[in-house]
């Protein structure tokens, strides 16, 4: 994600909720402001209701599908499931290939120009053929996740582990360390930030894999629900399903916003402090 | 040999002018008084926190004072005028632009570029010993060449009263030096008040002709120094008993007040 | 010595590594190559669903030449692609320019654009083809939704981030609001705006095709999911390598474009630029 949402996602964690409460309210009410304005638009025919429904209209939807008949969490899990196993196996791919890549020159060399043609063709071209050859159910959306996801995290993680620097590996080597322990105390940690920005991108790129994925041929799933609805002309249950996905979208990204934080805890202020904290508490139970 | 350029006529003078943040909480810089006349070269050294570089962007209009007044050819300081020209520590040149463009970027800002403007700008980069680069970019550039520029695009900007914070602060020893020497040359030649910024005690005596030696915590002006040497000054001076006296001397009102 | 060329080992020996890498790339794939193909012929891979390459070779001729079909489709596609993405990253980045000048329309659009963000805007397909209709008119929207937002989250970012020093320095020189837009922060954006760019075409593209899976009336995305319900798998691949072309040749080109438009950030521009404005001012 973007520089806009991870800075925003780090800025209201440090604040407390006193605070935040009075930080939110004019964003609130800009958008109940909105939200009536649009109502009133749809009301008086300004707006036509077949193209962009009204936001009653909406709300009606969001409750029949998420409490009066529940139909949304199955197909949520669907697509959830679709994104996240896509982006693993993408993921698990994009890592050891990258990881080969840094370790032995050869290998980058003579698979570079294979990757720069999966980069450089739309992912999104593939959809049909994945679909002929993993079939309807969820075995073509999980790959075509997978085919989506794997470049950007490849060339992440490869980009983390190519960038060497030579005064940190010096100081290893002299002090005696060898090879296999410098890559692992050294060049992984160091690689961890790129690595976390291209899963990231990986995520979310695997979530439209398995979306666009659903749209061609699946029974299953919200963007299924979504089609199935825009056909049927159910704009307001359409857009209902669509905030569903930017539902997955925004848990999908704070799960990784999380682990970012945590695993990569050197590059954010607050974490520093607490890991700080955390370690000089274990040294004092250890020295008592 | 001139034993001094400096005349009489006061160019810069303050009185009780004082800097603080966060409504009082943090005193930047304490109620300095002081006259600069026309042509003298002042240094301002002192640790971090001392106020030095607060004083030298009050001079500049940069910031706006919390109390007391400082005015420039006896107008006060309100904003940014042409008469007082600012360095920065770091050269801050466009990365877009050729050496000669990065000089010509005042006179551009404050109308038409004339063909003696570009003349007058590749002088200047023949000034600072950069002929050979007037079309170079600044990634092509050293850091110390990087900083000849943006000296030469000081001095395009005609400006009298020159304020230089910490300019040389990021170079080697060798290339501060020359540029040091260099820059007394010049300073010397278009006749311009200096104020110059730093934290090295030898680079501040041996630039100027008096030092303000701050101290932080509350950030002020300590002691005005008088410096006589004659000029031009040789660095071999550096070495003399009585350029080293004044060091001890800086380093006492410095210690005292740690 | 009376021979006038110099005899240069190192280079000689850099000359030998190059020949001997390109040779190994070229036997990599013709290996891969064969074995797809002999694969497919003794049946491990069935030829319905693994097309060999000379089956694709083959359908790419008669796609290309001798029925011509493809013509008229990639043309489609890349009519829509251009109109999309010009419309989308116009509208995107002079967005993202107005946001970025106005820090209190910032902080209220914020939230929404992250939610914006969050959601897979390619997802908005079937419903703007529900509410235009099929046709181009829904497929140039959907394209200018997914190539709206790159540009203008980097226009903002370009706008926004720009370098404080540089700020003091031209305040310093009294500069006008307008001097430091024209001469500061326009330039400063440039590299971060084209890199959004790049974004969009390449998303624009992408929204293309799923708008023609969608709409399956023509353009190459149509083609592909046509060929592939007819298990016309060596044609589909045909239309996907095509498409490979297609995209390693807007990467070069916007490459280019970006060299050429950012010039100081890569060697080769600033030497280029260099020489030219060293020969525009002659006599100095």
């Amino acid at each position: 994600m973007s520089v806009v949402s991870s800075e925003a996602a780090r800025e209201q964690s440090r604040v407390p909720i006193g605070v935040k409460f009075f930080q939110l309210a004019p964003h609130f009410a800009l958008f109940v402001f909105l939200l009536i304005i649009w109502e009133v638009a749809v009301a008086t025919d300004l707006i036509k209701s077949i193209m962009i429904p009204a936001p009653s209209a909406i709300v009606a939807s969001i409750i029949e599908l998420y409490f009066t008949k529940g139909t949304i969490y199955y197909h949520f899990g669907i697509t959830f499931a679709e994104a996240v196993l896509g982006f693993t196996i993408g993921a698990a791919i994009a890592v050891i290939l990258a990881v080969s890549s840094a370790l032995s020159e050869p290998f980058k060399r003579y698979i570079a120009p294979y990757a720069i043609l999966l980069n450089v063709t739309p992912g999104i071209a593939l959809t049909p053929v994945i679909i002929a050859w993993f079939g309807y159910g969820m075995g073509s959306k999980i790959a075509l996740a997978a085919v989506l996801c794997f470049f950007p995290i490849y060339v992440n993680t490869l980009t983390g582990l190519i960038q060497r620097d030579e005064d940190r590996e010096d100081l290893f080597r002299s002090l005696g360390a060898a090879d296999i322990l410098i890559f692992t105390k050294l060049r992984l940690p160091s690689a961890l930030p790129m690595f976390f920005a291209g899963l990231k991108i990986g995520l979310t790129t695997a979530l439209i894999g398995a979306v666009v994925a659903e749209f061609s041929q699946a029974t299953d799933g919200v963007g299924v629900l979504m089609n199935r609805f825009s056909f049927q002309l159910n704009m307001a249950s359409s857009i209902a399903t669509l905030l569903s996905m930017t539902l997955i979208g925004l848990i999908l990204f704070y799960t990784m916003e999380f682990l970012d934080d945590r695993i990569v805890f050197w590059r954010r202020e607050a974490r520093r402090a607490s890991v700080s904290w955390a370690k000089r508490r274990a040294y004092k139970r250890r020295v008592k | 040999m001139d034993k001094s350029i400096v005349s009489d006529d006061v160019v810069v003078r303050a009185n009780g002018l004082g800097k603080s943040f966060g409504e009082g909480a943090v005193i930047a810089l304490e109620k300095a008084s002081f006259d600069i006349k026309r042509g003298s070269f002042v240094s301002l050294v002192g640790p971090s926190g001392c106020g030095k570089s607060t004083l030298l962007r009050l001079i500049s209009g940069l910031i706006e004072k919390s109390s007391g007044s400082v005015q420039v050819h006896g107008d006060e300081v309100q904003a940014p005028r042409p008469e007082v020209a600012m360095m920065f520590q770091k050269a801050t040149l466009l990365d877009w632009r050729t050496s000669l463009e990065n000089v010509l970027l005042p006179t551009e800002l404050n109308g038409n570029v004339t063909r003696e403007d570009e003349q007058k700008a590749a002088d200047l980069l023949r000034l600072v010993g950069l002929k050979d680069f007037l079309f170079s970019f600044p990634s092509q550039l050293s850091g110390g060449m990087q900083q000849r520029v943006a000296l030469a695009r000081l001095l395009q900007t005609g400006a009298d009263v020159l304020l230089l914070d910490e300019p040389f602060g990021a170079l080697d020893e060798f290339t501060r030096d020359r540029l040091n020497v260099e820059l007394m040359r010049i300073v010397g030649e278009v006749g311009a008040t200096t104020l110059f910024v730093t934290h090295n005690i030898t680079e501040a005596i041996y630039l100027a002709d008096q030092v303000f030696v701050m101290t932080p915590r509350p950030g002020r002006i300590a002691e005005i120094i008088n410096v006589d040497f004659e000029r031009p000054r040789p660095l071999s001076i550096q070495t003399t008993p009585e350029f080293n006296k004044l060091v001890a001397h800086v380093r006492d009102v410095l210690g005292e007040d740690h | 010595m009376s021979n006038s060329q110099t005899f240069n080992p190192a280079k000689t020996n850099r000359a030998h590594l190059g020949r001997k890498r390109a040779l190994l790339h070229v036997v990599i794939f013709s290996t891969l190559i064969v074995s797809w193909e002999t694969g497919s012929r003794i049946g491990l891979l069935d030829p319905l669903f693994y097309p060999s390459p000379s089956s694709i070779l083959n359908s790419a001729w008669t796609i290309y030449v001798a029925n011509a079909t493809i013509w008229y489709h990639l043309y489609a596609t890349l009519g829509l692609v251009f109109l999309g993405f010009l419309a989308g990253s116009i509208f995107g980045t002079g967005l993202g320019a107005i946001v970025g000048f106005n820090s209190v329309v910032r902080r209220f659009l914020k939230p929404y654009v992250i939610v914006l963000e969050a959601t897979p805007r390619i997802a908005v397909a079937p419903l703007l083809i529900a509410a235009l209709g099929f046709g181009s008119a829904s497929k140039i929207a959907i394209i200018m939704l997914v190539c709206f937002f790159a540009p203008f989250i980097n226009t903002l970012s370009g706008v926004v981030n720009v370098n404080e020093d540089k700020l003091e320095l031209f305040k310093s020189l009294r500069a006008s609001k307008l001097q430091i837009l024209k001469k500061l922060v326009l330039p400063e954006a440039i590299p971060v705006m084209m890199a959004g760019e790049r974004l969009a075409l390449t998303a624009a593209l992408s929204g293309a095709l799923v708008a023609e899976f969608i709409q399956r009336d023509k353009g190459l995305g149509s083609m592909i999911l046509i060929y592939t319900r007819n298990l016309n798998m060596a044609s589909a691949f045909a239309c996907i390598f095509t498409l490979t072309v297609i995209g390693f040749l807007i990467f070069r080109g916007m490459e280019w474009l970006d060299h050429r438009i950012a010039f100081w950030k890569n060697e080769a521009g600033l030497a280029r630029v260099s020489t030219k404005r060293a020969r525009k001012m002659e006599g100095f």
